[in-house]
């Protein structure tokens, strides 16, 4: 709660701070000694960066993430390097099953061609 | 055996399935969807051949007119002989292999035959496409020499991508020529 008020305090302190930079004409800067400011043609231009910065971001991640899905014939839709190099059944006779990845023909039989309850 | 019910593809548009079985151990599918409707040809064309004219309207010169007439035609020739598929089929015979072919809407076909030694499985997999998730029948192939890995996947119906109730009728009756033959 209290890292909440601190970060809202700075963030009110930035705002407040850029607002006063960008509003104040430069002559009364220089009067006071505040000479070296970048120009004021980026108290417009850096807010619109990071917009456009933004938007474009998200097309990217969009777009990141349909080139990474894998493709429908790829293996990887079917199994992974973990899936084929799983130990074998030893269970013991009465016990409950080791925990494994079920192949994609058993699980078509038990969905498909099971009789239905 | 022929049946014709009506299924849809995944974006609701009907499609066709029709089932042969040419012997006990020889089925033969065919998946057919809906014809290029004269209603979007006309609509597209005149949409297009507006634009070109606003445009010569506005420039007043004549190459855009026959450009646009050229695009419209290479674009609709390119479209039905390389886009449009007509029917999709998959013709299962056991202990032999299966073959699959597509044929366009200009009447090109392409098939592709698969030895029954190569092939491990036919199964219907869930896979992510684009923002959906969606069920697709797939072969599951295997190489020889390894026979109990997946070599590679190939998927099967994948311009007309049928829905679910479509695709448990086409894999019921391969796995019934399957288990017969392997």
């Amino acid at each position: 709660m209290q890292t909440i008020m601190l970060i809202c305090c700075y963030h009110f302190l930035s705002i407040v701070l850029y607002c006063l930079w960008a509003f104040v004409p430069d002559e009364w800067l220089h009067s006071i000694g505040l000479t070296y400011w970048p120009q004021k043609y980026w108290a417009l231009a850096a807010p619109i960066y990071l917009l456009v910065a933004l938007m474009i971001f998200v097309l990217l991640l969009f777009g990141v993430n349909f080139n990474n899905t894998a493709p429908l014939d790829s293996v990887d839709n079917i199994t992974d390097v973990y899936a084929q190099g799983q130990r074998t059944e030893c269970s013991r006779k009465g016990g409950i099953p080791r925990l494994r990845d079920v192949s994609i023909s058993e699980v078509n039989q038990m969905f498909y061609l099971s009789p239905k309850m | 055996m022929m049946e014709d019910e009506t299924f849809t593809d995944i974006s609701g548009k009907t499609i066709s399935l029709d089932c042969q079985s040419h012997s006990s151990f020889c089925r033969e599918f065919t998946v057919s969807s809906p014809k290029v409707s004269i209603g979007k040809v006309m609509v597209y064309t005149c949409s297009v051949w507006l634009l070109a004219y606003a445009a010569f309207f506005i420039t007043q010169n004549t190459a855009v007119l026959s450009s646009a007439i050229l695009i419209t035609l290479v674009g609709m020739m390119f479209h039905i002989h390389f886009v449009k598929v007509d029917h999709e089929s998959l013709l299962v015979i056991g202990s032999l292999g299966i073959q699959v072919s597509s044929s366009y809407a200009s009447g090109r076909e392409i098939t592709t035959f698969i030895e029954m030694s190569k092939i491990k499985d036919i199964v219907i997999n869930e896979a992510i496409y684009m923002h959906q998730i969606i069920y697709y029948l797939c072969v599951l192939l295997k190489d020889p020499s390894e026979p109990n890995a997946v070599s590679s996947v190939v998927p099967l119906f994948q311009s007309s991508k049928p829905r679910l109730n479509c695709l448990v009728k086409v894999y019921k009756s391969c796995q019934e020529i399957l288990s017969k033959s392997q």
